[in-house]
């Protein structure tokens, strides 16, 4: 179970300052989405080098044994 | 780190919600709560002698009430300077700074000063609400000496 982590600046105006982390791939757009739910508007969006690396996946292997 | 977003907040809350917010915002930067009345409270229409006015408007706000209370009003004081909120004929959020002696300027600032302080309010008060009813985990939490707010959450996803 990964563990996600956000920064959250409200700053003396109100406006919000988000940073998602953790997140690889468009991931962490579904989270930031959540955030623009409870406040507002998104006024802008940077990502950074993780958002263009390959989402995470989860491999299972399954052998079957007679 | 994977994204970094600017939010601008939309602020749509009930009376109950945005007087209390009032009384964060002021009593943070050292306003006392003068008072707060359903109807009539004279220190925004009834301008003296020498005493100047400014009306100010809280942009994307909205104050959600019922018909009973449409005309319920918020002041608060600090130093000769009265700051009463209410909401305006469209229901926005509307704030009236009276003051004796000082310019329109400073009573401007004064007032832009608080009514961001309220939205700040109003957004941190949202937030730590919305965050705790969807499981998030807040770690950290500090003002800075510029008076913003500084959280750090955490959050398990399946």
């Amino acid at each position: 179970m990964p563990q996600r982590e956000f920064e959250i600046t409200i700053g003396k105006t109100g406006e919000v300052e988000l940073h998602v982390k953790g997140f690889k791939g468009r991931g962490c757009l579904a989270a930031a989405k959540i955030f623009e739910e409870i406040v507002g508007e998104m006024k802008s969006q940077q990502q950074t080098s993780e958002f263009y690396e390959p989402e995470e996946q989860v491999q299972y292997r399954i052998d079957q044994r007679h | 780190m994977s994204a970094v977003c600017i939010l601008t907040p939309v602020v749509i809350m009930a009376w109950p919600a945005f007087s209390a917010a009032v009384v964060a915002a002021a009593s943070s930067l050292g306003y006392q709560v003068a008072a707060e009345v359903k109807k009539g409270l004279p220190s925004s229409e009834i301008v003296h002698k020498n005493t100047n006015a400014v009306k100010l408007e809280i942009e994307r706000s909205e104050v959600v009430t019922n018909q009973l209370g449409r005309d319920q009003r918020i002041a608060v004081s600090r130093e000769g300077v009265t700051v009463t909120f209410s909401r305006d004929a469209r229901g926005k959020a509307a704030l009236c700074v009276t003051g004796n002696g000082q310019s329109d300027e400073t009573l401007r600032a004064l007032g832009e000063e608080l009514s961001q302080a309220v939205v700040q309010q109003y957004v941190y008060q949202k937030l730590m609400n919305e965050m705790r009813s969807r499981g998030f985990n807040v770690v950290e939490e500090e003002v800075t000496e510029d008076r913003s707010i500084r959280l750090k959450v955490r959050h398990w996803e399946n």
